[in-house]
């Protein structure tokens, strides 16, 4: 089975249910596709094989260039712009489908290799972890986010997927094979606003779902929603300090008793075999 | 000189958009031929690289100044050098273009 982890916003305990998720099952693989911010790895440390991730980007010839404005038109991504005398190539924005190059009566525009990110794999206890890391200045890792999606394909244990944030490109890029998705939020009136975002993309997708509620409290308004959709509640982590202390020095919690019935409650919902 | 201006209606008529690279027209006026031009917005939906789009747009025009409220980092980024930005009044374009010409706007920093 596979399932994806996601929430509406950062910081609402989405790779915390992930990491313990995953480690409470047996041999499952954890995939850290938040590439923006990848946490996952503070949690299972280990030696790491890295892997770059390269894209073609576009390199105009200026001499050749007669500036009429065809890719620049064609990109519809609005990585090329004619600025003043020039075509410029916003690298950050390319997704390096190759079509500007085919575009140019001229022959003006050849392809350069550029890193936009790293794959790092490593194995803890018998799971497999891969994740991804974007660098800085680039604009989207829905291109490592697929390549991660990509070579997780050959997994044939339980796979547990750490989305990113929001309901953007890369979560869909995140979630399209994914058997199910955990919906993760917090009692507020911004968790549930935030559950939403996320619940509709789910629905577009038609993914199963089911909502764990982080730092539970007297408040309802989450279990009220989930009931008014018909959504299952699968766990509800009660707001403890002790816990929330273990999680923020990178320690897993499940390997902790008092706290791996919470995951274990939960994979055994997901009905998935426990360790 | 060219001027241009984001706008949320087409025409001399309409008032000024909040925003620059998220407007739906904007409107290019031609102060020696003294005549004005709407145009779609064709970026306005795009995920990315809006500013990027609005500032080739600008230049394209051969725009000397631009009325808007605001302007992103990235278009600004682009321009600086080629282009003025003026604080738009409350009024409407028409309005903007008069106050302009008589030295009653502000330049935007
Ligand atoms: S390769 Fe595709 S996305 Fe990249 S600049 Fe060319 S047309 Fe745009
Ligand atoms: S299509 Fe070729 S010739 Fe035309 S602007 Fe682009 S690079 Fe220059």
């Amino acid at each position: 089975m596979r399932i994806a982890v996601l929430s509406g916003k950062g910081g609402t305990g989405k790779t915390f249910i992930s990491v313990n998720l995953a480690y409470v099952i047996k041999n499952a693989a954890y995939l850290d596709c938040d590439v923006e911010e990848p946490n996952g790895d503070l949690y299972f440390k280990g030696d790491k094989i890295v892997k770059q991730v390269d894209v073609d980007i576009p390199v105009i010839d200026h001499d050749a260039c007669t500036l009429c404005g065809k890719c620049a038109d064609f990109c519809r991504f609005n990585a090329l712009a004619i600025i003043i005398d020039k075509v410029r190539v916003f690298s950050s924005l390319c997704h390096s489908c190759g079509g500007c190059k085919l575009v140019c009566p001229v022959s003006a525009i050849t392809e350069v290799k550029k890193s936009i990110g790293t794959i790092k794999e490593t194995e803890f206890e018998g799971h497999r972890v891969i994740g991804g890391e974007m660098n800085i200045k680039e604009e989207t890792g829905v291109k490592i986010i697929d390549e991660i999606i990509e070579i997780s394909k050959d997994i044939l244990e339980d796979v547990v997927i750490d989305c990113p944030p929001g309901n953007g490109c890369s979560v869909m890029g995140s979630i399209k094979n994914a058997d199910y998705c955990l919906l993760v939020a917090e009692p507020t009136i911004f968790g549930l606003h935030n559950l939403k975002m996320v619940y509709e993309l789910t629905q577009v997708f038609e993914k199963k779902v089911g909502i764990v509620i982080n730092k539970a409290s007297q408040h309802k308004i989450i279990n009220d929603f989930a009931e008014s959709e018909n959504i299952e509640v699968l766990l509800e982590v009660p707001f403890d300090k002790e816990l929330g202390l273990i999680n923020s020095n990178g320690e897993i919690a499940a390997k902790d008793m008092k706290y791996k019935h919470f995951f274990e409650k939960l994979a055994d919902k997901l009905l998935v075999r426990k360790v | 000189m060219i001027i241009v201006i984001p706008t949320k209606t087409s025409g001399e008529k309409s008032f000024i958009s909040e925003n620059f690279g998220r407007a739906n027209y904007f409107y290019v006026y031609d102060t020696q031929k003294q005549i004005g031009e709407t145009y779609i917005n064709e970026h306005l939906d795009n995920p990315h690289g809006v500013g990027i789009k609005t500032a080739e747009f600008v230049l394209k025009h051969k725009a000397d100044i631009i009325i808007s409220p605001r302007i992103g980092e990235k278009s600004m980024e682009l321009l600086r050098g080629n282009v003025k930005v003026f604080i738009p009044n409350d009024s409407i374009v028409k309005e903007n273009i008069k106050d302009f010409l008589d030295g009653n706007l502000k330049e935007l920093i």
